[in-house]
């Protein structure tokens, strides 16, 4: 069916002012009032709404299925965990307790920079950037597409997963690293059960909501979204596909790092659960339910699928164990029934709702929901 | 008038099997030329080999007095050589105006591509590139809900925005009706002169509506070389064409 000309779905100041409204409506909970802890665990859906845009700006708009997000995630996680640290220990007291019972006499070199916050906060960006730019040109350099990209991801991922466990004397192997104390910077101490927290973890959504959108809406947008059609049609009108697939693998990893960064500072914890296999295919699935060709989609499948796991988790264990059972029906439920997911559904639906003239912008991408 | 494409002992060969043997071509700045043959004579494989999208086993390819032999497909693509795929190839979820927006390749960076917002296509050049494609009631179409001709001209469209010098047609023709095929005669007359065009085809009403040069090829090597009349009446050509009927029949 055409719809193209006159749906609302596709039209960008529509599309704009629904972002608004959701981060207006997400912004005004510690209002409306929510106790401290359910504003900290709000918080945490923040950051899986981060991952969710994520896995739907490198799968969906670049077809790029990565089994690996977990990686820029659990490397930044680390950063911000050894920088919280670091923010305890003292001159007099410079090794964090964990790496004394596993005999270290002093501070390992790699842990030195931690020191610094500012030096800590550019590693657990710049650290996972970089790696995931090695990665990206050896991967679309030679062209590896679909099932081999996941399974070069879900195997990279796997390698972090095992350092983070062997490393102990580094990482506090499956114990973890937890800092006793929140993040400080710029003399404020960020509480993580404080609307501040959630706040800034809704602003840095926000943010990389908004960047991604934008993204999309350029010329470079609609040249990834080709590239995912038919790369060699792309190719051969002289784009270097590779490079776009790289510079948009990197742009999906820095979100997730953000993620990650933002996650420490809200339980105080990283341990090798970053990294572990089932978390990054979950990211996978949340966009995938919510249609991983609409950012927003994205956004609402994290948050209700894990306010639906954390509420079913409270009525009883038996719930909290029949989770994985729900949400593998729900995934299977919705790449038979709806292909494109949530957003997808919403999308015809709102189609039957007249909408004067064509939309403000003909050109608007079909798809970015 | 100079050569402006030259093919110097191509050769590409698997294993035993040689698929384009030591072929030699040059075609002319501003020339129709088109590349005929049985099937298995090698007419895509030799447009893979001056596009790059396969590896030469030998032999060279002159474009413009410079050699591109083994460059990458983009980087070719960007000396000015434009390639029409056999199956359409056009991205079907974007619509017919993004597909040549896509198309115009004025800067090929990423970054500098973030930074295009309001897409300033060559107004002129995007209007008269819709209108000799005939697609200009669809641009707000999704390509995907095209039709099979429509979507073949898009494909030469998104090609044309691109104003290379060379542009490669891979059976442009092949599963349109007989309007469909008169139009696109129709298209391909009106490029001439302007562009340099090598139309690989199977329909030789098609053929005999628009070539100059008629190359043909068997067995990966160049058998004859001539205009309509001169290679119809070319006995080696009449019998590689499933003897005595001749190449008028083989459609």
């Amino acid at each position: 069916m055409n719809r193209t000309g006159g749906n609302l779905y596709h039209n960008s100041t529509a599309q704009w002012l629904a972002y608004i409204a959701l981060f207006g409506l997400l912004a005004i909970i510690p209002v409306v009032g929510a106790e401290p802890f359910q504003l900290r665990t709000f918080a945490g859906y923040a950051v899986f709404a981060m991952l969710a845009v994520s896995v739907s700006m490198v799968w969906g708009f670049g077809g790029i299925l990565s089994l690996g997000q977990g990686i820029p995630y659990g490397l930044a996680a680390y950063c911000m965990g050894a920088t919280m640290q670091m923010q305890f220990q003292t001159p007099d007291e410079p090794i964090p307790s964990f790496m004394l019972t596993n005999e270290l006499e002093e501070l390992p070199g790699v842990w030195k920079p931690f020191w610094h916050t500012h030096i800590g906060l550019i590693l657990a960006l710049g650290v996972p950037t970089l790696i995931m730019t090695v990665f990206g040109i050896l991967m679309f350099q030679a062209r590896l597409a679909g099932a081999f990209v996941a399974i070069m991801t879900l195997a990279m991922l796997n390698a972090f997963y095992s350092m983070a466990q062997d490393l102990q004397p580094f990482t506090a192997g499956f114990n973890g690293i937890s800092p006793p104390n929140a993040f400080k910077a710029f003399g404020v101490e960020v509480d993580p059960y404080s609307p501040m927290m959630y706040w800034l973890a809704l602003g840095v959504l926000a943010v990389v909501t908004f960047a991604s959108k934008y993204m999309l809406q350029s010329k470079f947008g609609t040249i990834v979204q080709a590239s995912r059609d038919d790369a060699e049609r792309v190719r051969f009108l002289g784009y270097s596909v590779a490079y776009y697939q790289v510079v948009v693998f990197v742009f999906g990893g820095l979100i997730a790092s953000l993620a990650g960064i933002v996650w420490v500072m809200i339980q105080q914890y990283v341990s090798p659960t970053a990294l572990e296999t089932p978390f990054s295919i979950y990211m996978v699935v949340w966009a995938a339910v919510g249609g991983r060709h609409s950012l927003f989609g994205a956004i609402v499948a994290a948050i209700v699928l894990n306010y639906l796991q954390t509420e079913l988790a409270d009525i009883s264990e038996t719930w909290q164990k029949a989770w994985l059972l729900i949400l593998g029906g729900i995934f299977v439920a919705v790449v038979l029934l709806l292909p494109r997911g949530l957003a997808g559904a919403f999308e015809y639906l709102i189609g039957w709702i007249p909408f004067g003239g064509r939309s403000a912008k003909p050109a608007a991408r079909p798809e970015a929901g | 008038m100079g050569i402006i494409l030259e093919l110097k002992d191509l050769t590409k060969a698997y294993d035993t099997y040689t698929v384009v043997d030591h072929l030699n071509l040059q075609v002319n700045e501003g020339e129709l030329r088109c590349l005929i043959g049985p099937n298995g004579a090698g007419k895509t494989t030799t447009m893979d080999l001056i596009t790059g999208r396969q590896k030469t086993t030998g032999g060279q390819v002159i474009f413009d007095g410079r050699n591109i032999t083994g460059l990458k497909e983009h980087m070719i693509v960007r000396r000015g050589i434009g390639r029409k795929f056999q199956v359409p190839a056009v991205f079907k979820d974007l619509t017919v105006r993004e597909n040549l927006e896509v198309a115009f390749n004025r800067n090929p960076d990423p970054f500098a591509n973030m930074l295009m917002m309001f897409r300033r296509t060559d107004k002129a050049r995007f209007d008269e590139i819709v209108d000799l494609i005939g697609l200009g009631e669809r641009l707000g179409e999704r390509a995907g809900y095209l039709s099979h001709g429509e979507t073949q001209w898009l494909e030469i469209g998104m090609v044309l925005t691109q104003n290379p010098r060379l542009l490669l047609m891979d059976e442009p023709t092949a599963g349109m009706t007989e309007q469909e095929t008169h139009k696109t005669s129709q298209i391909f007359n009106r490029l001439r002169g302007s562009h340099t065009l090598v139309v690989v085809e199977h329909d030789m009403t098609f053929v005999r509506e628009i070539a100059d040069v008629i190359s043909v090829l068997h067995m990966g090597k160049l058998l004859a070389q001539g205009t309509m009349a001169e290679v119809e009446n070319d006995p080696k050509v009449r019998e590689v064409y499933l003897g005595a009927e001749g190449i008028s029949d083989a459609t």
